[in-house]
């Protein structure tokens, strides 16, 4: 059994844990086999609004079909949230992997394994390509409207933006995956002689190799290394491509270089968000709490205080220069967007992305609990569903018809409110996200069983004077 | 294995005092030099004022040339005290200890130089006067009814630089104090009373030490703000601008300032590469951390390229013909468009491929050219931001002109960087460039883990 080090001095009382590294594995192991009946509630919950979900979607189909985008504003805001969520989290593994920092390694495996609800996103963006709109107008070269509309894509290539974005979610989707194979293949080179059945087999087949030599462990290591850059590459330019294609050019007039930036950073916001709410969920309910210490919160709370204000001052950047500007061209974005239109889904995501985040982590006896951290998070959830609500289901309901062509929006249109099939796809669009996620955590196990270990190698007590402290090895 | 050997706190005081208790033969020589050549850049600025803009290349539509090319630039500089210094602190980061002071007084000095820009731009320098004072013997403009526009960033700016420069010198003397007791109880006369006027009574007990340290995080955290602001205000002197195109841009404020924070950086890595060459602070300024410096600048040189990429891609992204008439000039026209590829290798691709490999982010030289190569390239990118755009402001083809800097102008600017260079020549004579006891607490608070054979740098934590 993993043991709590409650002794040391001062702030480290509690915030650091101490797992005994010769029990971890048959200890997490058994965590994984044991289902308790919250976790099977939770389950059937959430596949219940899978379905839901299905449901809403094949009602909307059969309702509007797939000509329009306008009605598909809801489905397209409850993607990119997922898409959001399964793109950063695997990333915050490699970043702070690639930062060495000793916090990160409860949170790895609990980042990592949202690479798999990415699946989800890639089914979701297929009927996604059948929607957007081509980049040509179909009406040709008519006056007062532009033959192409504006694109990231300009012209070209072939095939573009459907395919392209496409192949790119696929592209991330497997990255991701493939991060989660490369961190998790000694964990199961270790699991597959205890497991049986189904996760056995799945073992045997995924770390067939897998013997712990020095050589399989350096190359995992710059495996991993290597993986982390290119997916940091490929998160970045898809959500640059996503934000472009499915907001910014449905919205005639708006060119904001800032908007695909200001998405990343959401993104990276959602996904700590997501994290840190896992990461609570395993602690207080799942018996975790001898591996996941306070310092993991602490730390990454600090990261989600940054990324928070990161927010709200990319935020600032693109409205103070549109609304300075005065321009026709510009006030009907911001009117449309922020103040008018959608004004009180944008009320409500600056309440849930910035103001209640930041007085919540602002606060050090707040941010040195597991609660606050988690409960920022929560907030940054919902922050984040609404900039996807405002953004998506704005851009999508802007420019119907022939108008997606014209060169600026002339008048602000009226709000888009949600249906009965919208609201099943939401909520249950994110309830089948969770559920994957929850499904997936029956499979592998939820710590990375190697880098808890590694890490206690490398934190002990020691005497300093007259008092004893934490001491932290950074091998290079 | 921990680099470099242990030191002794009496060896601190010893080698890091030493540019201030005795003077290298050098010394006066250099500042004599670089005294010179500010003398000479003050005597080209008189000529321009006396003259009047005629003897620089400015003329319609590029009223904005080198002089304010060099002020963002060196405002860009100033980031690097306050990248080091408060985020370092606050995120515990080890590596920083040596780094922190010089990057500190860098700042202040660039800031500094940076404010001398827009004054001697003016052309009329005491005519700044009427922006700031409501005093009833200088009422000339307010009697007209003419006030500052308060809500122009041109008015912003200096406010914002003016805070930063404050709460820089606050920041770089609070974390001083400690320094200033030991050089007060290391000298004598005059030298001795103006130090223990510094140090405010500093004996270092355990409630002197507290203070000090909360005065250092707090300030930390409340100069943050300022620091992004700073840059990003300046960059909205542009951004604001609606009637030049590729300036009217909503990414300006962020990509300005990890611009700043690139170029800032890299001019702390070659001071620390200066100061170890020319102090002999081997022991202190180690290898470790300027690898540590050009492993941070990777990741600062991308998120910067990654904002140079999106700035130009929806600068063609609108098709909007006066903006692709900017696009043109940058990319297709001679000799903007050599300058524009010079600028891209030199600032991103040539430091990056260096910094890429670790033997070569620990080779001193191939370092100093690298942070060089970026703090030329971070130059031209503020010149061929300014420029480009100006030269091609104009809706008509006939009003369009071009801009050739006058040796009145090189001559000014070329005075900027001997006067940053003395001013921290200077400064090193008076307070310890790297800080005593930030050093100390590094030594007492570095140990070692056993792991297997193996041992593993490792730190005591206090939170």
């Amino acid at each position: 059994m993993a043991a709590s080090e409650t002794k040391g001095h001062g702030q480290h009382a509690g915030m650091w844990v101490f797992p005994d590294a010769s029990t971890i594995s048959q200890d997490v192991s058994e965590k994984s086999r044991t289902m308790a009946k919250p976790f099977t509630m939770a389950l059937v919950v959430t596949g219940i609004l899978f379905i839901l979900a299905i449901v809403g979607f094949i009602a909307r189909a059969a309702d509007d079909g797939f000509d329009e985008i306008g009605p598909w504003g809801y489905y397209t805001a409850v993607f990119s949230m997922i898409f959001m969520v399964t793109s950063g989290a695997p990333l915050a593994a490699c970043a702070f992997r690639f930062t060495k920092s000793h916090w990160r390694r409860p949170l790895s495996r609990v980042a990592e394994i949202f690479s798999i609800v990415g699946i989800l996103n890639l089914l979701m963006f297929i009927p996604m390509m059948i929607f957007l709109p081509d980049l040509e107008n179909p009406a040709g070269a008519v006056e007062h409207q532009m033959e192409l509309r504006r694109s990231i894509w300009f012209a070209g290539p072939i095939g573009a933006p459907h395919a392209w974005n496409m192949a790119g979610v696929a592209f991330l989707v497997i990255t991701a995956m493939a991060i989660l194979w490369t961190s998790a293949v000694a964990d199961m080179g270790e699991a597959r002689r205890t497991a049986t059945g189904f996760k056995g087999w799945l073992y045997r087949t995924l770390a067939g190799g897998w013997y712990g030599t020095k050589r399989q462990w350096n190359v995992q290591k710059a495996g991993l290394a290597l993986l982390g850059a290119f997916y940091f590459m490929t998160v970045v330019f898809m959500h640059f491509t996503i934000s472009s294609d499915y907001a910014q050019s449905l919205i005639p007039g708006w060119k904001d270089s800032i908007f695909p930036v200001l998405y990343t950073v959401t993104s990276f916001q959602v996904s700590l968000g997501a994290i840190l709410v896992a990461l609570f969920i395993l602690r207080r309910w799942g018996g975790y709490e001898g591996y996941i210490g306070k310092s993991t919160f602490w730390s990454a709370s600090k990261v989600l205080l940054g990324i928070t204000l990161l927010w709200i001052y990319h935020l600032f950047a693109f409205f103070i220069t549109f609304w300075y500007g005065r321009l026709e061209i510009e006030q009907n974005i911001i009117k449309y967007l922020i103040v008018d239109t959608y004004s009180i889904i944008f009320l409500l995501n600056m309440a849930f992305s910035f103001v209640l985040p930041f007085a919540v982590l602002v606060w050090n006896p707040l941010r040195r609990s597991d609660w606050g951290p988690s409960l920022a998070g929560l907030l940054a959830l919902i922050g984040g569903l609404m900039f996807n609500i405002r953004i998506f289901v704005g851009s999508a309901n802007a420019a119907p018809g022939e108008k997606l062509y014209h060169h600026f929006m002339e008048h602000v249109p009226a709000p888009a409110y949600p249906d009965i099939w919208d609201v099943f796809m939401v909520i249950g669009g994110l309830g089948a996200a969770v559920f994957i996620y929850l499904l997936s955590t029956r499979i592998l196990p939820v710590l990375s069983i190697w880098e808890v270990k590694e890490g206690t190698l490398y934190q002990k007590w020691g005497k300093l004077h007259r008092g004893e402290y934490l001491v932290l090895g950074k091998p290079e | 294995m921990q680099e470099g050997k242990p030191l002794q706190s009496r060896q601190i005081n010893r080698e890091l005092l030493l540019t201030i208790l005795n003077s290298p033969k050098w010394f006066f020589t250099t500042i004599s030099i670089l005294g010179m050549i500010v003398l000479v850049a003050m005597g080209a600025a008189g000529y321009m004022i006396n003259q009047g803009f005629g003897v620089t290349g400015l003329n319609r539509p590029v009223m904005w040339g080198f002089f304010i090319t060099n002020f963002v630039f060196w405002i860009g500089i100033s980031h690097a005290g306050v990248m080091l210094s408060a985020i370092l602190r606050l995120s515990k980061a080890e590596w920083r200890r040596p780094a922190t002071r010089a990057a500190e007084i860098l700042t202040v000095f660039s800031l500094m130089t940076a404010m001398t820009m827009p004054l001697i731009h003016t052309g009329r320098p005491w005519r700044t006067v009427y922006w700031i004072y409501t005093l009833p013997f200088v009422p000339y403009d307010y009697a007209r009814g003419i006030w500052p526009n308060v809500r122009t960033p041109l008015v912003w700016d200096p406010s914002a630089v003016y805070t930063y420069l404050t709460s820089s010198i606050l920041f770089v003397l609070v974390a001083l104090i400690p320094d200033f007791a030991v050089l007060r109880d290391r000298t004598t006369g005059m030298s001795h009373r103006i130090y223990g006027m510094l140090a405010m009574g500093w004996q270092g007990n355990a409630r002197q030490w507290k203070l000090q340290i909360i005065a250092g995080v707090l300030l930390s955290a409340l100069i943050l703000p300022v620091f992004v602001s700073v840059h990003s205000i300046v960059s909205w002197d542009f951004g604001m601008a609606v009637s030049v195109k590729s300036w009217h841009s909503t990414i300006f404020a962020p990509y300005f300032v990890v611009g700043a924070v690139h170029s800032g950086v890299s001019a702390v890595a070659f001071v620390l590469i200066l100061l170890r060459y020319v102090y002999g602070w081997q022991n202190y300024i180690r290898h470790e951390h300027i690898d540590a410096l050009a492993r941070l600048l990777v990741v600062v040189a991308t998120g910067w390229f990654y904002f140079l990429v999106m700035e130009i891609l929806f600068g063609f992204y609108g098709r909007e013909a006066d903006e692709i008439a900017v696009r043109d000039y940058q990319f297709m026209v001679s000799p903007w468009n050599i300058w524009m590829f010079i600028f891209v290798g030199v600032t991103y691709f040539l430091p990056v491929a260096i910094w890429l490999s670790r033997s070569a982010r620990r080779n001193l030289w191939i370092m100093s050219i690298a942070c060089i190569s970026v703090n030329i390239g971070m130059w031209l990118e503020r010149f061929l931001i300014i420029v480009p755009g100006l030269a091609r402001k104009q809706l008509l083809t006939f009003d369009w002109y071009t801009y050739t800097p006058s040796a009145v102008e090189w001559i000014i600017v070329g005075g900027t960087f001997a006067m940053v260079t003395m001013l921290m020549l200077i400064i090193a004579r008076v307070v310890p460039l790297i800080p005593l006891y930030d050093i100390k607490e590094g030594e007492i608070l570095r140990t070692e883990i056993k792991v297997g054979r193996v041992s593993v740098p490792a730190t005591f934590r206090e939170d």
